[in-house]
């Protein structure tokens, strides 16, 4: 019998004195492609990790590569979340960056990353093409990091690791943001890999995967359990729904009858065309839907309508009945919008506590600047309760879970009661467990008079109270209707 | 022109020397109302210019550009900053005549030529603001009567400005109103509700005087924070490939290490960084830098004097007039020393190695905050401003030191800042020759603790943990750092 291609024996991991993984066996075969799902934060990343070699844990961990492959012997681990610097080396990046223009360019364009990792990878660039144009990067190659959006970011993750074909890659929720035309591309790619030799090891509890996916997992109490299909994974335990605070029962005070007001927007950089010719009135509770490929400017538009992009200025905008740039300043915006990004979420302060986050929710700052009154403090801990955050309150927000991350922003984005909340794919990176709580909240939440912008990529995944629906394509608003069939 | 500071009385230099009053925050109150409605055109659209801009329009105020002739027709970068960004853009003859306030934010050297410019085109009883009062100080730039003179400077870079901002926050500000120029009275309401536009009246903000503001701020930059850095840099890297120290591993522990240390300076001051250090390293960092003082005492006092004369101005702008023969040489010169062509190498170094293996650099740096600190308030300058120019802005520097060496410090500085770093550098090395004859390994380079008792004389320790956090830069610091907690870690490692 050949050895297997993946030994762990004995495997032991602890974080911050927990046990992560026990005395956990496995071996991945030739031949093999695993799958590995199962509750939010039981170990799934930790695991992935300590194969690539990016955790250090006690016992055997063994990887066999072939010798004489032309795949190059390496363990490619592409992590859930994307990270890069600035030409300077830092990553002190706000979340606004991509739409304030400075000629001193901050971040590589993505021709030059790639330039740079084919020269540490000895990739040649023939082989690119293909990758880029079924990602539909072609036209991005000019493009700086700072400006991809996070699905343009996903894809360039996976564009790399496609590229360089390692014996064995791991990847780490592949289809965070993606949209569901790219994730069927994807799983056609992953198929081919794996025809060619490579050994793959999804870890996502995604139900739609590439054929040659053929054994799956889950990781129970810190070891690895092997399951017959992805049907039978553990799911997370449905949540106890309690009752809403009484303070987000209260419709909040509507500015105007009509929240925003956009005529013939458009918005370009240099040539390339963002957003063009686009008329949209939401008046207010409206719950609108708002969807459209990766790249189609979903982000541009709503980062008009929160006061992060510059050429709002430069557009013909109304936000709760008054002209951009009467004389408002972008804080009187924030004020009454709730928001929600992937973006967000990703330059979120990697100091921030949970409880000191959820109050900056209050003035709407990345940190806390202020003394929190009273009155504030109860508020704060009734949405802790409510979405059973309260035994976490004092950790950073980046050491929990990815969807317990999420509920700590989506607290601080409704801790002021706002008139208007734009949650901007919110459940991206979330299982279904934890995107129907989410969306059942949010229903919830809508109940009381507010006003909804909601961007999903999914149609099996949304919350109820949406009626209306705009579809964008190339920067352009292809549908604007009302929604009929009930989707949930 | 004559220089202003000099033809003043004494009593009024000492006067206007001695303005720093740290403000409240319920100062602020009125926010931006007092520009509200008014036109604010801008000179200039570099960092500064570009994201002072951005954050006043963000604060809904009407913001435009006037940028020469030349720059808009060549579509240079400052126009295209301004116009990618949709800000009207029009030359001077278009734009200053409808101005209720100019700010010229270009750089210091252009600053006489922009304002005569200028000047002639603004309406009656307009406002004209800076972010550096060199121009009005040093070059004695008289402005006309009718015109208000206002400063608001952000103790910053621009893009921090910006970023700061956008997270809800803001930058430390200084903010000063010339005592020549308020003909109305109006230029304090007006330098406030320009600082609240900025962000900076969340951040700190201190009322100073156009002249405290450039007597302080050319002494910290000349000697702690580029010049010192500067050195130290140069002189910890040649101390340990003198004595055999890996060349990656030693270009690495400088470049990232002043970023490391100082990150504890700026969020506990001397004590803070000192207390990074076991007890046996703190008191002999206290020992090595007691002694650098007494080396380099006479020569930060030479600096501070020439500041104070108007020597040192006098000098570079005759360098300016010579087509800064002096400043491209010098620049030069640091782009061939052996630190800046070493590469960091490829090690791993842990945050609080940092510290262990560089006693000397922290005992430089305590050294270098703590002289720029006592010979500003000898020389009149109030504790306040002395700290604003000396210790916080160490990090905010010791960074660009980070991302790119003392290249890319002396790029992101001001010419004023790199000309005088240059002249202390210089002086400073020789100076320090013979103090480095004795310095070794154990101080810089290897960890100071290994192979020691780590025991120390109770006596010893508490005199110097006294002296330490009794110093006047400590008290002053408590008190202002209260108001900038906020201000998020610079991380580049």
């Amino acid at each position: 019998m050949t050895d297997p291609v993946v030994h762990i024996a004995q495997l032991n991991l602890q974080y911050a004195g927990e046990v992560v993984l026990d005395q956990l066996d496995w071996q991945v075969f030739r031949g093999e492609c695993w799958l590995i799902g199962g509750k939010s934060g039981s170990g799934k990343s930790a695991l992935a990790k300590v194969v690539a070699g990016l955790e250090k844990g006690t016992g055997t961990v063994e990887i066999n590569f072939i010798r004489h492959s032309s795949l190059p012997p390496r363990v490619l681990y592409v992590s859930n979340w994307y990270e890069f610097t600035n030409l300077e080396g830092d990553r002190n990046f706000y979340y606004q960056q991509r739409y304030n223009k400075h000629q001193k360019n901050d971040t590589l364009t993505v021709y030059a990353e790639l330039a740079a990792y084919a020269q540490a990878e000895g990739l040649s660039f023939g082989d690119l093409e293909k990758y880029l144009d079924l990602f539909e990067f072609i036209d991005l190659k000019g493009t700086q990091l700072i400006e991809l959006s996070s699905g343009e970011h996903k894809k360039l993750q996976l564009i790399k690791a496609l590229w360089l074909q390692p014996q064995l890659l791991i990847v780490d929720e592949p289809y965070t943001g993606l949209d569901k035309a790219s994730r069927k591309k994807l799983n056609g790619f992953f198929d081919d890999l794996a025809a060619v030799g490579v050994q793959l090891v999804l870890v996502t509890n995604e139900q739609d995967l590439p054929a040659c996916i053929n054994r799956f997992a889950e990781i129970d109490k810190g070891n690895i359990k092997q399951v017959d299909s992805v049907q039978a994974l553990s799911v997370d335990a449905s949540r106890n729904r309690k009752p809403l605070p009484l303070f987000l029962q209260e419709a909040p005070v509507s500015p105007a009858e009509v929240m925003v007001h956009m005529e013939n927007i458009h918005v370009r950089y240099g040539d390339k065309v963002v957003l063009k010719g686009i008329d949209w009135t939401v008046r207010a509770g409206e719950k609108w839907l708002l969807q459209g490929h990766n790249g189609s400017g979903k982000s541009t538009l709503l980062s008009l309508i929160t006061g992060d992009h510059p050429q709002a200025y430069a557009n013909n905008i109304a936000l709760f009945g008054q002209p951009r740039g009467s004389g408002e300043s972008i804080w009187d915006i924030k004020e009454r919008i709730g928001i929600i990004s992937p973006e967000l979420h990703w330059y979120f302060d990697k100091t921030a506590r949970v409880w000191q986050a959820i109050a900056s929710g209050f003035y709407d700052s990345i940190g806390l600047f202020r003394q929190v009154s009273y009155e504030k403090q109860q508020k704060i801990n009734q949405l802790l309760d409510f979405f059973e955050l309260t035994e976490v309150k004092d950790r950073l927000i980046t050491t929990l879970p990815l969807g317990k991350q999420r509920l700590v922003l989506l607290a601080r984005t409704i801790i002021k009661n706002p008139a208007l909340l734009i949650l901007d794919e919110p459940c991206q990176g979330l299982d279904h467990t934890q995107t129907a709580f989410f969306n059942a909240v949010v229903d919830e939440l809508c109940g009381f008079g507010k006003t909804l912008i909601y961007v999903g990529h999914y149609e099996t995944q949304l919350p109820n109270c949406l009626e209306k629906k705009m579809v964008l394509e190339k920067g352009e608003a292809k549908v604007i209707e009302e929604m009929n069939e009930v989707v949930c | 022109m004559a220089n202003y500071f000099n033809t003043l009385p004494l009593r009024e230099q000492l006067n206007q020397l001695g303005v720093a009053e740290f403000m409240d925050i319920s100062e602020f109150a009125d926010g931006v109302s007092a520009l509200k409605g008014k036109k604010i055109v801008i000179v200039g659209c570099g960092a500064q210019g570009l994201n002072q801009g951005l954050n006043l329009r963000d604060s809904g105020l009407d913001v435009s550009y006037a940028l020469r002739k030349e720059a808009i027709e060549q579509k240079r970068d400052s126009w295209k900053n301004a116009t990618d960004n949709h800000f009207t853009v029009g030359t001077y003859e278009e734009l200053i005549p409808t101005a209720d306030l100019v700010s010229n934010l270009t750089p210091d050297k252009q600053h006489s030529s922009v304002i005569d410019a200028v000047m002639p085109l603004m309406k009656e009883g307009a406002t004209l603001s800076y972010s550096h009062g060199f121009n009005i100080v040093e070059e004695g730039k008289e402005i006309r009567k009718d015109i208000t003179v206002i400063m608001v400077a952000p103790k910053c870079p621009g893009s921090e400005v910006r970023a700061e901002y956008l997270r809800g926050f803001g930058v430390p500000t200084l903010i000063a109103v010339h005592p020549e120029n308020d003909p109305q009275g109006k230029g304090l309401a007006e330098a406030k509700a320009y600082c609240v536009g900025t962000g900076g009246h969340k951040a700190g903000v201190l009322r100073s005087s156009f002249v405290a503001e450039v007597k302080s701020d050319l002494m910290g930059e000349q000697t702690i924070l580029c010049g010192l850095l500067q050195t130290g840099s140069i002189l910890s890297f040649d101390k340990m490939i003198e004595k055999g120290i890996d060349p990656g591993y030693a270009s690495k522990l400088v470049q990232y290490g002043v970023e490391v240390i100082t990150e504890a300076l700026k969020q506990g001051g001397i004590t803070a960084m000192m207390d990074r250090l076991s007890n046996i390293a703190k008191i002999k960092a206290f020992e090595v830098s007691e002694e650098l003082k007494d080396i380099m005492r006479p020569l930060f006092q030479k600096h501070q004097d020439d500041i104070m004369s108007g020597e040192f101005s006098r000098t570079m702008m005759e360098d300016w007039a010579n087509g800064d023969k002096q400043l491209l040489g010098w620049r030069a010169a640091t782009g061939e020393t052996a630190f800046e062509k070493t590469p960091a190498g490829d090690v791993k170094i842990g945050e609080q190695e940092y510290f262990d293996h560089a006693v000397f650099m922290v005992s430089y740096i305590k050294a270098g905050v703590e002289l720029a600190f006592e010979t500003m308030v000898e020389a009149g300058i109030k504790p306040e401003s002395a700290y604003y120019e000396s210790l916080h802005e160490t990090p905010l520097i010791a960074n660009t030191i980070a991302r790119k060496k003392l290249f890319e410090m002396n790029r992101v500085i001001s010419d004023t800042a790199e000309y005088g770093c240059y002249l202390f550098d210089h002086a400073c090395k020789p100076l320090l020759a013979d103090f480095m004859k004795t310095v070794d390994t154990d101080i810089i380079g290897r960890n100071f603790n290994e192979g020691k008792d780590l025991a120390v004389d109770n006596q010893t320790l508490i005199a110097v943990n006294e002296a330490i956090r009794t110093h006047p830069v400590e008290k002053v610091g408590a008190v202002l750092r209260k108001a900038m907690t906020a201000m998020k870690a610079i991380k580049t490692v």
